[in-house]
């Protein structure tokens, strides 16, 4: 499934983007996220947990960052399961950021997640809503992060 | 393969919320089971804890009450209320909703109560219920709660009810005079789940057409049935025209926030919601009449 | 921990033992060697698991069987009195209503449902009645053809 959208900041570009390479900032932007570790400087550990009604994920997936042009651009991929083996997933995501003005950023984003497994059976429609659901949250709670960091 | 869990068949309501007041996050109630099987066959849901609560007798009953309205247990089965002589006049939308619900296997031993409980999205009862302006009751060890249905439902399979908490009864005011409900749904194939559901509920004031109050509601267009209010705004308080429904299906399409998915598209779904509002309000009006 | 299961099958009554998650279709094809309800898609989307429990037709597949407890089950198997055919399966044998055979028994056991609440549906409620058993083979209309046949009384039930 395709989750995709768009957001403008006030800010100038290379401290947004700095802000998105910030681990701790991410992990605490992303809902249930449990952890994010860096495995080297391009690939990352996580695990995050989400819950849909009665149904309760836990993920555990490796993202690697494949491209980096600072401060524009960035492509991330992984894979990962549910702790639980109700699924695994492939994901490719990238991310643009476009200068609007010296202190303007759009950010567009783009993730291709593909399901598998029970959870894509009999969950898909769960979880495709849910997923909506949950980009929608990242992006808003990057937001606040961004408003507060540049405001202070 | 189902996990194994430990077992309660309580026959009564105080011991069902007994169970359930000693087993809080950790249980889960099953009734018919038409939805909960269906994940925990999958090992979607693993409780260790399981609350059979379908042979509580005390829930399972349809009252009718000419001043009232209607009063129907949690554990009702689908299939009551679809061939219930009470689901007559204003109320014959529950029993053809009922009657397209499913299949008649599951309608045989699922539960409205379990239903409204589960919280899909796409089920049908809930935007009909919501049309009617159903309130539900539920209990536990420390009391009742009354409520609209309509806060009732929080998110994707989701309610307000609590841990320790069972859905006991739902009421149906009786209906107004001058008002008509009607509900339709778009489905690929017979008996299966809404790609689309609209419920309308019209009623009139005395004479000459005008709408004293309109209710819309959408199945399967948001992460709860969802009223589109935006919509009911283009026809209150005004006298109805073609015109008008039209324009309500436009508003309601806009207001109206579906996803795409296996069954269709977020812009077909659209599309369904606005020429579902106009068909589904027009055959409301035309029982508001002959109300 | 196994509980008691007291269930009657095609009237004869058993006591079994299970585990609480034992489906109502384990009970009778695993448990008690009535093989001819069938498990054809695990997702509750078939019918092929029919069976009438306490008179109503419902998917085994989708019950626990200690939900069924102190009950009374049809079966496929109970359709028949010793060598003589169920009107049913007199006329679906007539009609080619089957090919693969694997839908059968839940289209049986659905249609003697709907003949034991309605004796004289019409065709449009005949399809009504099998509209949750999906068959892959026939394409319905042998089924419905054998059902009106049986309405239409070209087969006495001979007790």
């Amino acid at each position: 499934m395709l989750i995709e959208g768009k957001f403008t900041l006030q800010a100038p570009i290379q401290e947004v983007w700095d802000l998105l390479f910030e681990i701790d900032t991410l992990a605490a932007c992303i809902p249930g996220a449990e952890k994010i570790e860096p495995i080297d400087d391009r690939t990352y550990d996580a695990i995050v947990k989400q819950k849909v009604g009665p149904i309760t994920v836990r993920f555990k997936f490796i993202t690697t960052l494949t491209e980096i042009d600072p401060p524009r651009h960035v492509t991330a991929e992984g894979r990962g399961e549910d702790i639980g083996k109700a699924g695994t997933f492939t994901q490719k995501t990238s991310v643009d950021l476009t200068e609007i003005s010296e202190d303007s950023v759009e950010i567009s984003y783009s993730s291709n997640v593909s399901l598998v497994g029970r959870l894509a059976t009999f969950g898909e429609r769960i979880m495709r809503a849910k997923a909506k659901q949950v980009g929608e949250e990242i992006t808003k709670n990057l937001q606040e992060r961004l408003k507060s960091r540049i405001a202070s | 393969m189902i996990r194994d869990f430990e077992y309660f068949s309580p026959k009564t309501l105080k011991e069902a919320l007994t169970l359930l007041d000693k087993y809080q996050d950790e249980c889960k109630v099953i009734a018919g089971g038409q939805s909960l099987l269906i994940l925990m066959r999958q090992r979607l849901v693993m409780p260790e804890y399981l609350i059979d609560i379908k042979g509580i007798s005390e829930l399972n009953y349809i009252k009718s009450d000419a001043k009232e309205g209607l009063r129907i247990g949690a554990l009702t089965t689908h299939r009551a209320i679809e061939k219930s002589p009470a689901m007559k006049n204003g109320f014959s939308v529950l029993a053809e909703m009922e009657h397209r619900l499913a299949s008649i296997q599951t309608r045989n031993w699922g539960t409205i109560g379990g239903n409204i409980c589960h919280a899909d999205p796409t089920g049908d009862p809930a935007p009909v219920l919501i049309a009617l302006n159903a309130t539900l009751s539920t209990a536990s060890l420390k009391g009742k709660r009354n409520m609209a249905l309509e806060d009732f439902c929080l998110d994707y399979f989701e309610t307000a009810l609590e841990p320790g908490e069972l859905l006991t009864e739902i009421q149906v005011p009786a209906v107004p005079p001058h008002t008509g409900t009607a509900y339709a749904k778009f489905n690929i194939i017979e008996s299966d789940m809404a790609t689309v559901g609209v419920a309308v509920s019209i009623t009139l004031g005395s004479g000459d057409g005008m709408c004293k109050d309109i209710r819309i509601v959408l199945g399967a267009c948001a992460s709860t049935p969802m009223r589109a209010k935006q919509a009911e705004e283009v026809l209150r308080g005004r006298k109805i025209t073609d015109n008008l429904f039209k324009e309500a299906g436009q508003i309601a399409s806009q207001e109206a926030e579906p996803i795409s998915d296996i069954s269709a598209s977020e812009e077909y779904r659209r599309e369904l919601v606005k020429v579902l509002v106009a068909r589904v309000g027009k055959e409301a009006l035309a029982r508001a009449n002959q109300a | 921990m196994k509980k008691e299961l007291r269930l009657t099958v095609n009237g004869q009554p058993y006591e079994l033992y299970v585990k609480p998650k034992t489906l109502l279709v384990e009970a009778l094809r695993d448990h008690l060697g009535l093989t001819g309800t069938k498990r054809g898609c695990n997702s509750s989307s078939c019918g092929a698991c029919t069976v009438i429990l306490n008179g109503l037709a419902v998917k085994s597949c989708s019950i626990l069987a200690l939900q069924a407890d102190g009950g009374e089950v049809l079966t496929v198997e109970g359709l028949a009195s010793g060598a003589e055919l169920h009107p049913l399966q007199e006329a679906f044998l007539d009609h080619g209503a089957f090919q693969c055979g694997f839908c059968t028994a839940g289209m049986l056991m659905s249609a003697k449902a709907l003949l034991d609440e309605n004796p004289k549906p019409t065709k449009e409620q005949i399809k009504e009645g099998i509209d949750g058993n999906i068959c892959r083979c026939t394409g319905y209309n042998s089924i419905i053809r054998a059902v009106a046949a049986v309405v239409n009384g070209e087969y006495k039930e001979k007790k």
